[in-house]
């Protein structure tokens, strides 16, 4: 069951990220995209994270993609041109195609060396995802978290100061 | 399943999303293959905190998608700012910088 | 895990009926096109430009906005739920979270990005 569901999610999200890529039309990009994301939320729920699976619907589809979105609309550019030049599509694609075999190989020999922490499955039964990542993100990664909060001022005056030029 | 069917989903997505920025010319569309990749390191990340047991993969998803946010709107912001000035948003015309 | 199956299920049976009605259809409807039936309002105005028009920049500030606040109440959330673990110290972590993220609403503000006249 967990194996065939696996299966039709990561087919889901290699095809939608395929067309994603192909589609001349950015909006219909974009909902390609959307597709892509649900299919990882239920990657994430697989793996035990179900607050992340939460958060990948509410900021990545909810929110980014409403951003590209809108982007798309204000700017309504002109679809032409999608591949002037034939060599650059094969470069691209021989590139991309040359990391993809070196991280295959890579992975052929990975695994887990690490010392195994103490989120068992039976913690997550226990006490739930949210409230164990809340204790850990509040409690061993606290820097970070206030680092974060500077990140995101920094980008919201940023934004305000390109987009509103008057 | 083991940890290799998911880094193995994880090495295709980002293959795909590196063929989107070097094949594509619409920023935009560089952009969301940008997305994507970000999103294929996500996967990686979770799949490790779920086989060592442990939180922190997961609490930096959270910081990606942080990331991601503030790039989406700083980058999107530079691309209408750009665009003010040269209403295109082909990769390849916009070549003042190139010496 | 199996607790996901339900919601599976209602995505499986959400994706059929859109399908099925669609092709439905498109199969069985009769097909005889005529200019006035294809324009955009039969019965109503005639349309006067393309809906696919440029929008004002308010726009995107505002959604810009909307993407900042909701990566904060992402982070709010794991907080308020595991709240009777951290106690005191939580606090004073989060306030200063947001006092840092009120100074960029209070720059929106000031900069009349949430202005609409």
């Amino acid at each position: 069951m967990e194996q065939l569901g696996f299966y039709i999610l990561a087919f889901l999200a290699i095809i939608s990220s395929i067309f994603m890529i192909t589609r001349e039309n950015p909006v219909h990009s974009a909902l390609w995209m959307l597709l892509t994301f649900f299919s990882v939320a239920g990657i994430f729920v697989q793996l035990n994270a179900e607050f992340i699976a939460a958060i990948q619907v509410l900021v990545y589809a909810g929110a980014i993609l409403v951003l590209y979105l809108f982007v798309v609309m204000l700017l309504n550019p002109k679809s032409k041109g999608f591949i002037r030049i034939p060599f650059r599509y094969v470069l691209g694609i021989v590139a991309s195609f040359v990391i993809f075999v070196q991280v295959l190989l890579t992975l052929q020999s990975a695994n887990v060396i690490g010392k195994a922490g103490v989120y068992t499955q039976e913690a997550y039964k226990q006490y739930g995802n949210v409230k164990l990542f809340g204790y850990e993100l509040f409690s061993n990664y606290l820097v970070p978290f206030e680092v974060v909060s500077i990140m995101l001022l920094v980008a919201m005056i940023g934004a305000i100061v390109l987009a509103k030029k008057d | 399943m083991t940890l290799q069917h998911y880094l193995a989903l994880s090495a295709i997505i980002f293959s795909i999303g590196m063929t989107g920025v070097l094949v594509r010319r619409n920023l935009i569309v560089m952009f969301m293959s940008v997305e994507l990749m970000l999103n294929a390191v996500n996967i990686n990340l979770a799949a490790f905190s779920k086989y060592l047991n442990a939180l922190g993969g997961q609490v930096f998803i959270v910081f990606i998608m942080a990331v991601a946010a503030a790039e989406a709107a700083v980058g999107l912001a530079l691309i209408i700012a750009l665009f003010k000035n040269r209403p295109t948003v082909n990769a390849d015309e916009l070549n003042t910088m190139n010496g | 895990m199996s607790g996901y199956l339900p919601i599976a299920l209602m995505l499986v049976i959400a994706a059929l009926i859109g399908l099925i009605s669609i092709s439905v259809g498109f199969l069985i409807r009769p097909r005889k096109p005529e200019k006035v039936k294809l324009s955009v309002y039969e019965c109503g105005m005639p349309e006067f430009s393309d809906a696919r028009q440029r929008y004002n920049v308010r726009f995107y500030v505002i959604a810009m906005l909307f993407v900042i606040f909701d990566v904060e109440t992402v982070f709010l959330f794991p907080w308020a739920v595991s709240f009777d673990v951290l106690g005191l110290f939580g606090l004073i972590e989060m306030i200063v979270f947001i006092i840092i993220l009120v100074f960029g609403y209070f720059y929106a503000w000031k900069k009349g990005a949430l202005e609409w006249a």
